[in-house]
């Protein structure tokens, strides 16, 4: 359903996973849970787009998985997420070995199309423009504000010479 | 009417993780907004929800808030 743009190559596909790690993984060892999930991309002949890098994020709902027969619930995640060119069959392999995976909490596979879809830089523009706006608005009262000192030493002038 | 918020901004492909658009589209309590109150295009009003639904799966919005 999603808008696919069909890559350069006639059997590939851009495709984005967006992936929640356990919390229970110490800082130290997310880069390479982060580093294995790229090289393994890359070894089912996918190319890395573009990523970005686990971040603790506090979740919106409490979450569980089930570990060694244990039900752990999470609060907490490290979120991120990895665009890549990859043929549709081998996604599918993809998917297999991240269930199997134990060191995620969720993931998920979509279609996506290559150019940036993060908005969020526009947020910025926008934001930027008010305050371009509002800062006119204070160089309008600083133009103001001479005219005013121009008038006042007219008139004192004025005032003086009488 | 209000305009389409993201032909106005233009926002091509709506995204799961920019929680920041899609929260204002959600009520007080983490609903999907009715179309005629986004005033979104039918198009944009159906990449939305699964935008919405993608982005509650992966907990980065609730599916109900308190």
């Amino acid at each position: 359903m999603e808008n696919n743009i069909e890559g350069v190559e006639t059997n590939t596909r851009i495709y984005e996973v967006g992936y929640l790690l356990l919390s229970s993984i110490s800082l130290e060892d997310m880069p390479v849970v982060y580093g294995n999930l790229k090289d393994l991309i890359v070894s089912l002949g996918g190319e890395i787009i573009s990523d970005e890098m686990p971040k603790t994020i506090p979740l919106a709902y409490t979450m569980t998985k089930v570990i060694q027969n244990i039900r752990n619930k999470f609060d907490t995640a490290y979120f991120g997420w990895v665009k890549f060119e990859m043929s549709p069959d081998k996604v599918l392999e993809l998917k297999k070995k991240l269930d199997l995976d134990v060191n995620f909490l969720r993931f998920l596979i979509l279609k996506t199309i290559r150019e940036n879809t993060i908005a969020a830089k526009r947020f910025v523009h926008k934001d930027s423009r008010r305050k371009t706006t509002s800062s006119k608005k204070e160089g309008e009262n600083e133009t103001v504000l001479p005219i005013d000192k121009e008038e006042i030493d007219k008139e004192i002038d004025a005032m003086v010479a009488a | 009417m209000k305009q389409d918020y993201f032909s106005a901004n233009n926002i091509k492909h709506i995204d799961y993780k920019d929680v920041d658009i899609l929260k204002k589209f959600l009520n007080p309590n983490g609903k999907i907004m009715n179309h005629k109150r986004t005033g979104v295009t039918s198009k944009n009003q159906r990449s939305l929800a699964l935008a919405v639904k993608n982005a509650r799966f992966l907990g980065l919005l609730p599916f109900v808030a308190k």
